[in-house]
């Protein structure tokens, strides 16, 4: 997949397909090739306890984790992400797609 | 927690049925049938005192053909397959659950039988005439549900059961949504066999089911073990309830249905069924004033059981509904297909992953209600 001339390798879904090359910027690029944004601190909020749960875990956190630890409801994350916290902001947070947690 | 799945299950239960599950177990939880001693002839009582009160609920005439199981697909699978050999033809309907779908599915593969898919109306409903059309000469039986897992439209079912007797065929129904919620009666209904599930309107545990066969059918037996009674013969018991019974039964859960029917009796089926259509009515007002949400099957409450499936615009698939109405408002319900996968293709909903749906019970009160439209309402402005 190509986004603003950087090529990425993606999945048959379109998530990173080697999730510790994630970084900021890619996050931005992804966002915005999703339309989501501009990226405020309730989006970095999610995207963070989502990588930190990767990062720790190995996996992606349920959404009633992602929701307690940022102080937003799930809704406020569908207005974040369309798509919602596993096909939208998993995918912008560089992680492979969640089968069952968030 | 809202709970708002008593299609999947009801809960709570009566206060009296986890009581007396607790002290029956405690008490007298032992083997009925094997023994003589006094815990065991109480518990043989209890099994046989449940037999007679469903036999009565169901107004059956011989409580020995009330026979338990695990669960009403247990008993399906028991009944289909003790009645179907090869060459025959079933008639079933697009309303019905993997329960009867599968089964016969199954059989059809292993072209044993042939099934024929009878569709219901835009309202929910199956007419009687497009069974009649469907019957054939090789038609052994018509199996299907008293009342949708989906939509909640009660079938006319005495209508069918009279054709099915015309014509010499079967009518097996399954009542897992309206056994101890929506009258029954076998005979008045010409019902042949009856399925039905403990732990749904009958207000018991999971784990238990069973099936009531009329006299005049006749089931091959298909399953064979220790009854407890004249041991020494070599071949499985003929005689009911033995025939369709093997093995240890589930007590417990015998003891929770029965005290699950006693509670039933005591409040009155109609009167259960009136106020969980009253919420209904509340519910489907509600929900059809929201911009977005489409209702279905739901324009009114005749001949409905309290369920109600919906879908909101801008939302490709329910599990997004579902996930924000557990977390964010505390509500359980059901989204997608509801094992039912033939009515989402009639209703439109085949192709978007089904619907959401919200199946009241006798323990959810206005309030619950409420808060489910207003929940709704929130969920829907994000995308309408």
């Amino acid at each position: 997949m190509e986004i603003d001339g950087r090529t990425f390798e993606v999945d048959g879904d379109g998530f990173l397909a080697n999730p510790g090359l994630w970084d900021h910027d890619i996050a931005e690029l992804f966002a915005r090739y999703d339309g989501i944004g501009p990226m405020n601190d309730k989006h970095w909020a999610v995207l963070e306890v989502i990588r930190r749960n990767w990062e720790e875990k190995g996996m992606a956190p349920m959404i009633r984790t992602v929701c307690q630890e940022t102080g937003l409801r799930l809704r406020d994350i569908y207005e974040l992400f369309p798509l919602g916290p596993a096909r939208g902001a998993c995918r912008v947070a560089g992680l492979p797609k969640p089968d069952g947690c968030v | 927690m809202i709970y708002l799945d008593n299609s999947a299950t009801s809960f709570p239960k009566p206060e009296e049925v986890y009581l007396f599950m607790d002290h029956f177990y405690r008490s007298k939880g032992v083997n009925p049938g094997r023994s003589g001693f006094d815990a065991a002839i109480a518990t043989e009582e209890m099994v046989a005192s449940t037999r007679k009160m469903l036999t009565q609920l169901f107004n059956g005439t011989n409580s020995n053909r009330l026979t338990f199981s695990y669960n009403a697909t247990d008993s399906l699978n028991l009944i289909l397959n003790g009645l179907l050999e090869k060459d025959d033809h079933v008639v079933t309907t697009m309303l019905e659950h993997n329960s009867v779908l599968r089964p016969l599915y199954h059989l059809a593969l292993n072209k044993t039988i042939e099934v024929t898919y009878v569709p219901f109306d835009q309202r929910g409903y199956v007419h009687p005439d497009d069974i009649n059309k469907a019957i054939r000469k090789k038609t052994k039986l018509v199996v299907m549900n008293h009342s949708s897992n989906v939509i909640g439209t009660i079938q006319p079912v005495a209508e069918i059961g009279k054709i099915c007797r015309e014509k010499n065929v079967l009518l097996v129904l399954d009542a897992s949504q309206s056994a101890g919620i929506s009258p029954i009666d076998i005979q008045a209904m010409c019902i042949d066999v009856l399925i039905f599930t403990g732990h749904k309107c009958l207000m018991g545990p999971t784990g238990i089911g069973g099936s009531y066969v009329a006299d005049h059918v006749t089931i091959r037996q298909t399953r064979f073990g220790g009854t407890g009674v004249r041991s020494a013969q070599k071949t499985h018991l003929e005689e009911y309830p033995y025939r369709l019974e093997s093995g240890t039964p589930n007590i417990l859960g015998i003891a929770g249905l029965n005290a699950g029917i006693r509670w039933i009796n005591n409040q009155g089926i109609n009167v259960l069924h009136a106020r969980e259509m009253k919420l209904w009515n509340k519910l489907r007002m509600g929900l059809q004033q929201i911009e977005g949400v489409t209702t279905y099957c739901a324009e009114d409450p005749e001949d409905k059981n309290a369920v109600l499936s919906f879908t909101i615009s801008g939302f490709n698939n329910p599990v997004d509904i579902g996930t924000m109405l557990d977390v964010d408002h505390n509500i359980a319900c059901r989204i997608g297909y509801q094992c039912a996968p033939y009515v989402h293709e009639l209703i439109g909903t085949g192709k978007t992953n089904g619907t959401i749906r919200f199946s009241i019970g006798p323990f959810n009160t206005e309030d619950h209600i409420d808060k489910a439209i207003e929940a709704v309402a929130d969920i829907a402005s994000l995308k309408n």
